[in-house]
């Protein structure tokens, strides 16, 4: 569908024009600037609220938005006619007569698009004598989140993004007149993931973030674009730094992968860039700082003591810093037991078929999919920014929606359809949803009408089934040829891993049965779990975690507990001090995504460049260079020494990456799908994926599911703005069961497996499966985690107390 | 090059080589003999003579550091932050302002948000560090002329000699202090 191109003359200057596109953009093109408040496409279609943006368009004798007229062929427009310049002056002097003017206090003073139009288009003199509208100074909107009505000019933005973008509908425009204002029901506190994107767009500074709150002014900073490394949709960020400290995150726009906004995680979780907890150089067991060379010479030693019974994994990291962890353990160690992954993963046949390129999709295709399938992913936890996504289709585009979980979604409610699998069922349903698509009649039915027949299908779906084996592979594949997605236009799957640069790791060659390039099959490489088991018994001796926190993060975390204890010798990379640093031999600090160089590969397969914004605390080195060193120390030469190289040696191992360079990530990344070495992406070999028969066991009690929390982990235990949500643990639980259990909303239980337990407090849940009890993982206190065991879990609850009827 | 205009000139041109006269060079008389003599003595005395005349007036200069040349009001001297006389808040709310204006880049503000009951200025936010380092200070008074609150004035010191680079950089208390007025002031009329 190409759009048609007309051409419209603005203040005398012939500007080419999509048809339908809004007057203000096509006159942007011929660079004529239109002053604009409410307008923001980011927010869906335009309000036409604050009339700023009026121009005269010849025929028509009444002066016209340009916001929310579309553009005709030959349309004559000037902007600056007398006509024009008397509107916007009152315009100005109108949003002036109520608002304080009190730029020298506000926090948006020197960035604020009030201050710019009024100093544009505005008359410059007030004629206003009378009393301006007063309310109470800033309260809370939010713990986060300051509002100062009285600077607020009404543009409807905050109120929009609450109800069309995030829609969680919490903002409101209260009261009539001139004593309008924005505020939530019953002056509660506006709690929701995405929220802090109103301070973005809001055009004045009557919303403002406590936590930037008289910081710095725009001339005090410098701004640093990098990627956001919290979660796997690697938004686009833009640190603002004074100091070399990042003082705040603001979105860095990019269509193809965020949207233009960003989740609350990642706009507030950069305290914990200097947190007591952060580890500002290198350790030895007991908390002894040390310098680099003894921390190397130590780290080294001890890998090389266990005589190639070495194994590494590798967590949150870039493509060079996989790519270098891979190269030390293979080469420098004979080790092949690599893994990137927090639990059982897919084999290295299933992950060069999923990542083939007529099956990915581009996260903008989204946008104009005609059916999203979720399986198995709750994108607001695990991703929040593909919520928002996922929402746009939907809402804008007409996209339905069905899902297929083990968990009730955030997405549920704007879903066609939605089916609830027992937890570890994916594969089971998602080949029935395979075959009820191809026509049968199964439990799948319901979903597989809303597919059938679809053009462009999209299938979200959650790396977590891949802890059910290669057979939710399969029938992931399955699903995907039923629907026809391969080579479809605008239809494909999108993954949405458990770790935030899992793509880029894999193809880096953090697998066990696949090195750089997912190149040929590898043996004898040994995964998470069975590096675990073989800890446990010895046959592995030393340890190599980079950004990896298994006590926190892996399932089954007694066992995890006793391989560590009986580990003779761990490295540990991390960020923080944790439960697993306290355990490890040596610890090295890690950089944050403020202060790395790297790049990382979004789960569309784009490559992304974190870039070095703020200052390392302490003594912290970069990444590379330690990994190098204790490469050379190992009388492993890689040739690496700096970021550049690692990524030149990168691209070189990578064939699809090969064409790839630092030009071409630039500002927004590039997909490596859509450069000429894609086709260099190993092809799958015909056989059958080996699939082990899903276990359809059945067990005593209730089955037990788990979640990660978007807010659980070091993200609000680290940092003080966001300690407010520190998730507590929840039973989740269905109403049904709950009756039968007498328990009721709030009451703590145990829920017990096994011999381990944890503590949790009851939550009753419409839309669960009866039979099924969620515990959130990662959380402080009552880890989940605790209770898995890599097979299905079936749990006791035993009710502690209750609370009073 | 010759063109119309008659301003432009070739050197190599025939007839600017024509047009040139040979011109000799008057030089002095050589050293020594009565000139010499008269030079010495004469020209010596001719500059005596104002000397002389001005020997009368009394001195002029003046015996710094006793003694100090008042200064206009307007004079830019070493600044000073002002509080409120009645409720004795600071007047500077720290809005960067004066930073923003500053062409040296000398002047340092960093605000935070002010606590009911225990307030330091009158606004929403205050200057929690305000320095200004006066050995790059170009005594422009553009931080005046920037400040919303009449915060910052430029005073009349101009002492502000020290033997450390790092004693230059005043900071918030400093500025505040009431300064010793070591300057006079011009009187009216002076
Ligand atoms: S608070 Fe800001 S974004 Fe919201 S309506 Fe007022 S001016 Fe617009
Ligand atoms: S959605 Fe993820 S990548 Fe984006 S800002 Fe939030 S945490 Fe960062
Ligand atoms: S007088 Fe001029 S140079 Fe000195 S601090 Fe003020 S603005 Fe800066
Ligand atoms: S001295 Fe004046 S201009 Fe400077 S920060 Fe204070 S109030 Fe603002
Ligand atoms: S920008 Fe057009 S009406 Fe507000």
């Amino acid at each position: 569908m190409s759009a048609k191109e007309v051409t419209i003359v603005v203040d005398g200057r012939e500007v080419s024009a999509v048809e339908g596109e809004m007057l203000h953009d096509a006159a942007r093109k011929g660079d004529v600037e239109i002053p604009v408040f409410c307008y923001e496409p980011k927010l869906g279609e335009p309000v036409g609220a604050c009339r700023m943006c009026l121009v005269e368009i010849e025929g028509i004798p009444k002066l016209q938005t340009s916001c929310s007229t579309p553009v005709r062929d030959g349309m004559v427009v000037h902007t600056r006619t007398e006509q024009v310049k008397h509107a916007q002056n009152a315009v100005v002097e109108f949003l002036l007569v109520n608002h304080p003017l009190d730029c020298p206090v506000c926090d948006k003073g020197g960035e604020c698009p009030l201050q710019d139009i009024t100093m544009g288009w505005g008359p410059g003199k007030s004629r206003v004598i009378d009393e301006k509208r007063h309310f109470q100074k800033p309260i809370e909107l939010s713990p986060l989140v300051a509002i100062d009505r009285e600077r607020c000019i009404l543009c409807y933005r905050c109120v929009r993004f609450s109800q069309e973008v995030s829609e969680d509908s919490q903002l409101q425009l209260l009261d009539r007149g001139d004593r309008t204002f924005v505020g939530t029901f019953d002056d509660r506190p506006y709690v929701a993931p995405f929220h802090g994107n109103i301070t973005d767009i809001c055009p004045v500074g009557a919303l403002t973030s406590y936590t930037y709150r008289f910081r710095a002014r725009p001339w005090d900073i410098e701004q640093a674009g990098s990627v956001c490394t919290l979660c796997p949709s690697q938004c686009n960020v833009s640190f603002t730094v004074r100091d070399e400290k990042v003082k705040r995150v603001i979105t860095r726009d990019n269509h193809d992968v965020d949207d233009g906004w960003l989740c609350d995680r990642g706009r507030y979780g950069f305290e914990m860039f200097e947190a007591e907890e952060r580890i500002a150089g290198p350790r030895l067991k007991g908390g002894a700082e040390v310098e680099w060379d003894e921390a190397i010479a130590a780290a080294a030693a001890g890998l090389r003591a266990a005589g190639g019974e070495v194994a590494a994994i590798v967590g949150d990291a870039s493509n060079e810093e996989g790519y270098l962890v891979g190269r030390l353990l293979r080469e420098g160690l004979g080790s092949n037991d690599v893994d990137s992954r927090q639990s059982r993963g897919f084999s290295r046949a299933a992950v060069v078929r999923l990542a083939q390129p007529d099956l990915t999709i581009k996260v903008r295709e989204i946008d104009d999919a005609d059916v999203i399938l979720v399986a198995g992913t709750d994108p607001l936890h695990s991703s929040p920014i593909l919520d928002l996504r996922v929402r746009k289709a939907i809402r804008r585009n007409g996209a339905r929606l069905v899902v297929a979980t083990e968990r009730p979604t955030a997405l549920d409610g704007g879903a066609e359809a939605i089916a609830r699998y027992a937890p570890g069922g994916a594969t089971h349903f998602l080949s029935e949803l395979a075959a009820a698509v191809g026509g049968a009649e199964n439990v799948a039915s319901p979903l597989a009408e809303s597919l059938r027949g679809a053009e462009k299908v999209v299938v979200i779906w959650g790396e977590r089934i891949a802890r059910e084996g290669d057979g939710a592979a399969t029938a992931l594949l399955d699903l995907a040829d039923a629907c026809g997605v391969a080579g479809a236009e605008g239809a494909g799957l999108l993954e949405v891993p458990d770790v935030t640069n899992a793509r880029g790791l894999r193809e880096a060659g953090c697998l066990p049965d696949a090195g750089p390039g997912l190149g040929a099959e590898l043996a004898g490489g040994r995964s998470t779990e069975q590096i675990r088991a073989g800890l446990i018994s010895g046959e592995i001796k030393s340890l190599l975690l980079f950004g990896a926190d298994p006590l926190r993060d892996f399932p089954d975390t007694p066992a995890w507990e006793e391989a560590l204890t009986a580990a003779d010798h761990i490295v540990c990379f991390s960020m923080h001090e944790n439960a697993t640093t306290a355990k490890a031999d040596v610890v090295f600090p890690l950089e944050t995504h403020a202060e790395k160089d790297g790049t990382v590969t979004h789960p569309d397969g784009r490559l992304q460049r974190v870039r070095p914004s703020a200052s390392r605390p302490g003594i912290v080195q970069s990444n590379i260079v330690i990994l190098s060193l204790l490469a050379e120390t190992l009388d492993l030469s890689t040739g690496i020494d700096s970021q550049p190289t690692a990524f030149a040696a990168l691209t070189e191992a990578v064939p699809f990456y090969s064409s790839i360079t630092e030009e071409k990530i630039g500002g927004q990344g590039i997909r490596w799908q859509e450069t000429e070495a894609a086709s260099t992406i190993p092809t799958p070999d015909g056989g059958a994926l080996s699939s082990e028969p899903t276990t359809s066991a059945t067990g005593e009690g209730l089955a037990l599911g788990t979640y990660r929390d978007l807010w659980a982990g070091p993200i609000t235990e680290l940092n003080p703005p966001l300690q407010f949500l520190t998730p507590q643990q929840r039973l989740e639980i269905s109403p049904a069961d709950a009756a039968r259990l007498d328990l009721k909303q709030g009451d703590v239980v145990r829920v017990g497996q096994n011999g381990s337990s944890v503590e949790a407090h009851v939550l009753i849940k419409e839309r669960m499966s009866e039979g099924t009890v969620f515990l959130a993982e990662g959380v402080q206190g009552g880890n989940a985690n605790a209770l898995l065991n890599g097979g299905p879990v079936w749990v006791e609850i035993q009710k502690l107390s209750g609370v009073d009827a | 090059m010759s063109d119309g205009d008659g301003n432009g000139f070739d050197p190599k041109s025939a007839s600017y080589l024509d047009s040139i006269e040979v011109i000799e060079v008057q030089r002095g008389p050589n050293p020594g003999g009565v000139g010499g003599a008269y030079r010495a003595f004469g020209e010596t005395l001719r500059g005596l003579k104002t000397t002389m005349a001005r020997l009368i007036e009394g001195p002029l200069t003046i015996e710094y550091p006793e003694e100090k040349t008042p200064v206009y009001p307007r004079f830019r001297g070493r600044h000073k932050l002002h509080k409120f006389e009645d409720s004795g808040l600071e007047k500077c709310v720290g809005c960067s302002l004066c930073a923003a204006a500053c062409p040296a880049d000398c002047i340092r503000v960093v605000a935070a948000e002010n606590i009911p009951g225990d307030r330091v200025s009158a606004g929403e936010r205050y200057a929690a560090v305000y320095e200004i380092n006066l050995s790059r200070c170009i005594f422009c008074g553009y931080c005046e002329i920037a400040c919303p609150f009449d915060a910052i004035t430029m005073g009349h010191d101009y002492e502000m000699a020290d033997y450390d680079r790092g004693d230059l950089i005043f900071t918030k208390e400093m500025l505040l202090a009431e300064p010793i007025e070591r300057t006079p002031l011009k009187s009216e009329g002076e």
